[in-house]
């Protein structure tokens, strides 16, 4: 595993429902970040297809392995690179149960997937309408480090983001496609839980308008010390090319120990009362 | 939660790039050769005009002036015009009276004295107007309501309110007026009374019965689940006042929405038929 990598945030705007041209876009801005020396191109939630899709999600969804994520893991062969991005996921054994799902592939092929294991169902969002919920968290040990991944409304949930840093994960993906109303909690939540895991966080928002609303970009690299490394444009597209430096990590799990103090005895308390609420 | 004017407070620089984005954006998709807007010259229609052309340009807006005899007043128009030359955008003046006065000829059981129900075909025949631009120059109807008279239903149907885009509806009346002051408008202009023009000298805020600045409180409160209770003692309002902006604000909900039909088959339109929006 390299010491360091270079990431680079691929903060696109997507056409809705044309998966034609958004995967055309995703080729194109990975082509851009290799020229950059980039290892790892992150794209945001449902980048494939846009995020605000209601009923045409069933036409959109796709099994994975499926012939979008054939095409992503050649371009991740032709460019060496790692790729993840977002798209609705066709569960292999029913017709219509979809997933919100986080797809990773790398220069040798499919690497694994995250699903979305907290679906919004208020204000603007009505995920649960749609998407069955992921009941697994991930991490990947791969070339460019080990990778945990989870996806926007997951962030406000500390135990998610926790168990993927418990899982070995040094290196947390948050895919996103966060209107702007909510930029403050994202731009808090970001640095609070690369802060209180020790582990870099790289957080990639959709940019761009659907159906009125409006996606505020601000893509980000926080540091395990919650300092905030890179950062996209608000609103705009953008591609930013940074750097993960493992090494950090261990001076900063001796700075903010967080991970030595858990205390494993209140997470039955946490599981009790929350069944109880 | 304090219930007190800064909770109405915005960050009008960031609103105003919010909504110049999305109209622009809208236009891009939409494939359209710019926006028709009917200027009545009252400060929303007029904030809808200066945000149109600076988000398009002003080459690209149309403002339609559309006055009729009955209320006709030359100050609102000289306010549209010192607005469309100060933003840069177009403007023609049709007057609709003898479209009107046809109306009221031709319709067998036409009650001159029922106010409302004439006062309403003025904003139906305004929204034709709109329209015919709009079909015939490839343009899209901007409309003008506010949050505040959209939750209180102080519109006509299918009047005043048909329009592709609503920019300002997301924001109180307080909040268009302040918004119009950060764009450049004169105090004078931005806190003008408002008036729907169906009949001479009628006033917003006499008809509604309560100044736009505590109504707009009482709806932030209700749109945040606040008690009329609360609101009432936070505001030092009665009680009954708060309660009947709530009552108004529920029962016209069907201004809001597209007519109702029976379930009856698998999907159905404007109950369980969700589909994108599309504009291009």
């Amino acid at each position: 595993m390299k010491e360091k990598i270079k990431l680079a945030l691929a903060q696109i705007s997507s056409k809705r429902e044309n998966k034609k041209e958004n995967l055309r876009k995703i080729e194109k801005f990975t082509m851009k970040a290799k020229e950059q020396a980039a290892d790892l191109v992150i794209f945001p939630e449902l980048s494939l297809t846009g995020y605000v899709l209601h009923d045409q999600i069933y036409e959109l969804a796709e099994i994975i392995p499926g012939p979008s994520t054939k095409r992503i893991e050649g371009l991740a062969k032709k460019t060496g690179t790692h790729i993840i991005f977002g798209m609705p996921e066709l569960s292999e054994k029913t017709e219509a149960t979809i997933f919100n799902t986080a797809v990773f592939v790398g220069p040798n092929g499919f690497i694994g997937k995250f699903r979305k294991m907290y679906l919004p169902t208020h204000s603007v969002f009505e995920e649960k309408r749609y998407f069955r919920p992921g009941y697994q968290t991930a991490a990947f040990n791969t070339p460019v480090g080990n990778v945990g991944i989870f996806i926007c409304y997951d962030i406000f949930f500390p135990e998610v983001c926790r168990l993927t840093r418990l899982k070995g994960a040094e290196l947390i993906v948050c895919i996103s496609a966060s209107p702007a109303v909510r930029r403050n909690y994202f731009e808090i939540l970001t640095a609070a839980r690369a802060l209180e895991n020790t582990a870099f966080l790289a957080y990639v928002n959709l940019a761009g308008v659907e159906d009125g609303l409006q996606f505020w970009g601000g893509s980000r690299l926080v540091s395990p010390t919650g300092a905030l490394l890179a950062k996209a444009k608000y609103d705009e597209e953008d591609l930013v090319i940074c750097e993960v430096d493992y090494r950090d990590i261990r001076p900063a799990e001796t700075f903010i120990p967080t991970l030595r103090d858990l205390r494993p005895e209140f997470f039955e308390k946490l599981k009790k009362h929350s069944e109880t609420l | 939660m304090k219930l007190t004017a800064p909770v109405l407070e915005l960050e009008l620089a960031e609103v105003e790039k919010r909504i110049r984005r999305f109209i622009k954006e809208y236009i891009e998709n939409a494939g359209a050769d710019g926006i028709v807007l009917g200027m009545s010259g009252g400060i929303d229609s007029g904030t809808v005009a200066a945000l149109s052309s600076l988000s398009i340009g002003g080459d690209k807006v149309i403002g339609l002036m559309l006055p009729e005899k009955e209320t006709y007043n030359s100050k609102d128009i000289n306010d549209a015009k010192f607005v469309a030359e100060k933003f840069g955008l177009k403007t023609q003046i049709c007057d609709i009276t003898p479209v009107l006065e046809n109306f009221y000829k031709t319709i067998p059981i036409f009650d001159q004295a029922d106010k409302i129900c004439k006062g309403n075909i003025k904003a139906r025949t305004r929204m034709i107007y709109l329209y015919y631009y709009a079909n015939k120059l490839n343009k899209i109807v901007c409309g003008s309501s506010d949050k505040s008279e959209t939750m209180m239903g102080y519109f006509t149907k299918w009047g005043d309110v048909a329009a592709d885009i609503s920019p300002l509806m997301d924001l109180y009346k307080t909040q268009v007026r302040k918004l119009a002051k950060h764009l450049g408008f004169p105090t004078e202009l931005a806190e003008k009374p408002s008036t729907p023009a169906l009949w001479p000298e009628q006033l917003a805020e006499t008809e509604l019965g309560v100044k736009y600045e505590t109504l707009d409180l009482i709806l932030y409160g209700l749109e945040r689940f606040m008690t009329t209770e609360e609101i009432a003692q936070q505001l030092s309002v009665q009680k009954p006042l708060v309660e009947k902006v709530k009552n108004r604000w529920l029962s016209v909900e069907h201004k809001r929405r597209l007519p109702l039909t029976p379930k009856l088959e698998y999907r159905t339109v404007g109950t369980d038929f969700r589909l994108p929006r599309h504009t291009y």
